[in-house]
């Protein structure tokens, strides 16, 4: 697999000296996986292959050109292609980027348990496990039990004098099980990822036993009424609310040309109450967001979002940095090298305030818990996401479970109207990701503490 | 190359078959009103799915070089897959290519001087408009071979557009208008502005509406968006899964009779069309819904298999994954009603132009919950404002089953042919 890679550099480290355009870059990149994928009783999915690919990047005369490609051997045709269409059309405002220090480093994912060793039979029999338990209850209709590892190897070189080569491997499993009463159908989900080897993936029955109990329980709950609630915000919820409601806000490619967002966007602006901080950071090995370089050649850092309720900071790439006169903070990432790079969040989450959970379930008074979820979506300015699940909260105490729990929004009130946030922080990440301008799921982490929200919208019936 | 792989697997595997696909894709992306890429996509790869001793097993690569080598992977793998007892395909009829030779006139300079023309009308009505728009030239082929002496390939090319503009108004409201289109060849895309520039003039002022039960009328882009709800339940993987809730009910009018849906594979100009799906079984016209009547599901080889159903081309796959059921072109078939005369007969609801969110409900039970992305009030027959942060919830099928008008007009959104309709009383919560 290296091997494929390693004899392409010295044709791209040439065809980027010789290049006469304000930027170049070349990305390559090899690999090999195994997918398991087990529905009810059936394996659905079993197969491994292998793929390869490289892309071309080039800033000439303020115009991008981006050329794709599979055939490494042809490398030079493709970057002539990409000088080619980049100059066809001159664009009116040049594009300029942040030029960098070159980096030179070589990165690989430490594992504990290399899972290119472990026998097929050994996969399928784990998933199979998983797959058993999900399966628990008579009242559960079909089951998918997913696992997958891939290993890639990574270059990227640019003009600036960059060469960075990442050995990466990442693996996870998905658990769902789809419950079924006569015409009420309750599918439950929840996933794991991240960069490592296969003890990832390992010990995991209680979150199969939680999907599959979950499930089961959902069949009994009733429909939420629709209308304006105080609600409970479990870590999982919480760090969707913030990925989705605020994070995408913080890319700077959303606000660097836009006036009128950039005029909303303003640094030292009340977002929040002062207990509010967020933060993202590509720079933490154990996460689904982690990056040991983005797909610009930029080392990650820690950016601090929100601190103490303000906007303290943004996502960059070399393009929205250099337009906004910040610092890029190695957010420009790419799904696969066949795809260009775009400022994206990593492992992005609400810091820990004071309170106990219990504490702010019982100042919600009368509201609801809302704990997983099940999806998110956002336009910058409403967001609606889909909580796993939902609890009553009455005279501040956990009442009956609820299904189909709808929550919207506008994004900056919602933000302005959290009331109290909790002391126990976590994160989470799965086999899914983030989609942004078709380029998806890419991997990344989300989390943060217990959050008591006034006034948000539940979408119901109104019999 | 393919010839050399499938000598070797004659004697070692039950049956077999390859896909290789190969495509060039040329999109020009304009982003916040200028020219920000212009790419060039080059993609092949090959998928090897072999049948041992009554398993599949299955590999794939994009690499040429390593060709035998997904070969042998694939029959390695067999041993761990499900048994799977289905004849593969002997010929194909290829009646027609999605493909129109003029798309090799794609000019990205020409391109982009529409965008720039489409961008500046936009900004003369709207100065603070932000506009995105990216417009694509393809062209792809499929040739599919198997154990059964099958060889066949097609091409097909497609011209795509989308275009959308935002506005920020002074207080922080963001009007989002979208609107794309798809064709074999570059044509016309001006309309695409206009349609841009109505819904954003529509949206310019607040409307309000108390939560209730309300007249909904969707326009022919949300309800192609929502009509998935149903198709989900009308593929072969669901019925098989026992999820879907239309598998025992075939034959069953669950329906208002007036809704009539169709899987139409031939449509010419559309690069949703083919001649043939991915494993070589060749495409028809169906009826999925006829008269409010479940009448057939969607399938691949291996569901129509353990269904007993006839497969008539809905077998979807890129090079790097196993078929699934998926469809072509999805045809609702329209009422008799003019579309004005259907809004025109709202004394107070709401128009929904995009939903947000649609996906994330749990809809295989036909329950929704969507926040309205871009929906206007309608008032007295006309349309009077946007509503915005309110949601629609409630169960598709129930609603599809009850009242509803459609109009006689229809719009092509994405691969579904849809008109508009209403349904009169939906839960609505502002």
């Amino acid at each position: 697999m290296r091997d494929a890679i390693d004899h392409i550099l010295p044709r791209a480290r040439a065809l980027l000296s010789a290049c006469r355009c304000e930027y170049a870059e070349v990305r390559l990149s090899a690999s090999s996986g195994t997918t398991i994928s087990l529905a009810g009783e059936q394996v659905e999915t079993f197969s491994s292959g292998d793929t390869i690919g490289g892309s071309v990047r080039l800033l000439n005369n303020g115009s991008w050109g981006f050329v794709s490609f599979n055939d490494l051997s042809e490398i030079e045709r493709h970057f002539g292609r990409g000088i080619e269409i980049s100059s066809c059309v001159s664009a009116r405002e040049k594009t300029r980027i942040r030029r960098c220090p070159p980096v030179r480093r070589q990165f690989s994912t430490p594992a504990r348990k290399d899972f290119s060793r472990i026998p097929l039979e050994e996969k399928l029999s784990l998933i199979s496990a998983y797959n058993t338990i999900l399966k628990s209850s008579r009242l559960i209709k079909t089951t998918r039990a997913t696992y997958r590892d891939v290993r890639s190897y990574y270059a990227i070189l640019n003009a600036d004098g960059s060469e960075i080569t990442y050995d990466r491997d990442y693996c996870g499993i998905a658990l769902t099980s789809i419950a079924r009463d006569g015409s009420v159908i309750q599918p439950y989900s929840d996933s794991i990822s991240g960069y490592g080897g296969f003890e990832i993936v390992e010990g995991r029955e209680d979150m199969a036993e939680t999907v599959a109990k979950r499930a089961v329980d959902l069949l009994a709950a009733e429909s939420v009424p629709g209308g304006s609630y105080r609600v409970v915000a479990d870590q999982k919820l919480a760090g969707v609310f913030i990925h989705e409601a605020f994070g995408h806000l913080s890319e700077a490619d959303f606000v660097h040309e836009n006036e009128q967002l950039g005029a909303i966007m303003v640094l030292g602006k009340q977002f929040g109450p002062p207990e509010l901080s967020v933060t993202d950071s590509g720079d933490l090995p154990d996460l689904s967001g982690y990056i040991p370089v983005d797909d610009e050649g930029v080392l990650p850092r820690e950016t601090r979002l929100i601190k103490n309720g303000l906007l303290s900071g943004r996502l960059h790439s070399r393009e929205t940095a250099e337009k906004m006169g910040e610092e890029p903070s190695g957010n420009a990432r790419a799904v696969s090298v066949m795809s260009q790079p775009l400022v994206r969040m990593t492992n992005t989450f609400i810091e820990n305030g004071a309170h106990d959970r219990g504490a702010i379930i019982e100042s919600a008074g009368d509201g609801m818990y809302a704990a997983g979820v099940i999806g998110g979506e956002t336009n910058l300015e409403m967001f609606t996401f889909t909580a796993g699940c939902g609890y009553e909260i009455k005279n501040g105490k956990i009442g009956k479970m609820y299904r189909d729990i709808v929550l919207s929004g506008n994004v900056f009130t919602t933000l302005r109207s959290i009331e109290m946030i909790g002391n126990d922080c976590r994160m989470f990440g799965g086999l899914g990701g983030c989609g942004k301008g078709g380029q998806g799921p890419l991997p990344v982490a989300f989390g943060g503490p217990h959050i008591l929200i006034k006034d948000v919208l539940i979408g119901g019936s109104h019999d | 190359m393919i010839e050399r792989i499938k000598d070797g697997l004659f004697g070692r595997a039950r049956w077999f078959d390859l896909i290789e696909v190969r495509g060039v894709g040329t999109p020009i992306s304009y982003r916040n009103n200028r020219l920000h890429t212009i790419t060039e996509h080059n993609n092949t790869g090959f998928g090897v799915r072999v049948n041992v001793n009554g398993k599949t097993g299955f590999s794939y690569t994009n690499d040429t070089a390593r060709l035998d080598d997904t070969a042998e992977q694939a029959l390695a793998l067999a041993a761990y897959g499900d048994d799977e007892d289905f004849e593969l395909p002997a010929r194909a009829e290829k009646t027609f290519e999605p493909y129109d030779a003029s798309i090799q006139t794609f000019d990205a300079g020409r391109e982009a001087a529409g965008a720039e023309d489409a961008i500046s009308e936009i900004r003369r009505k709207f100065p603070k408009a932000t506009v995105d728009m990216s417009i694509s030239g393809s062209t792809s082929s499929v040739r599919i071979v198997n154990s059964k002496g099958l060889d066949v390939a097609y091409r097909s090319s497609r011209y795509s557009v989308s275009l959308s503009a935002t506005i920020i108004l002074d207080d922080g409201t963001r009007i989002e208008a979208s609107d794309s289109m798809s064709a074999l060849a570059p044509v016309s895309h001006s309309d695409l502005r206009a349609s841009v520039i109505h819904k954003i003039e529509a949206a310019l002022t607040p409307g309000t509406l108390p939560s209730g039960r309300v007249p909904v009328v969707l326009s022919p882009r949300a309800f192609a968006r929502i009509i998935g709800i149903v198709t989900a339940g009308l593929s072969a993987k669901s019925v098989w899964k026992g999820i879907s809730p239309f598998g025992d009910k075939r034959g069953a009018v669950l329906f208002n009779k007036v809704l009539t849906v169709r899987d139409d594979p031939e449509i010419p100009d559309s690069p949703y069309s083919y001649p043939f799906d991915d494993e070589g079984v060749t495409a028809v016209n169906k009826h999925l819904i006829n008269g409010g009547r479940i009448e057939k599901f969607i399938t691949d080889l291996k569901h129509a298999r353990t269904l007993c159903l006839v497969p008539e081309g809905n077998g979807s796959r890129g090079y790097s994954s196993l078929p699934y059921p998926s469809y072509s072109n999805i045809l609702i078939e329209p009422g008799s009603d003019q579309r004005d005369a259907i809004i025109g007969g709202v004394a107070r609801g709401v128009l929904v132009e995009e939903f947000i969110g649609l996906g994330q409900s749990n809809t295989l039970t036909g329950d929704f919950s969507a926040n309205l992305e871009l929906a206007y009030l309608i008032e007295n027959g006309r349309l009077n404002g946007r509503v915005k942060d309110c949601m629609l919830t409630d169960n598709l099928f129930k609603l599809l089953a009850g009242d509803m008008v459609l109009s006689r007009e229809r719009e092509r959104s994405g691969s579904v042919v849809a008109p508009t309709v209403l349904f009169p009383a939906v839960n609505y919560t502002g």
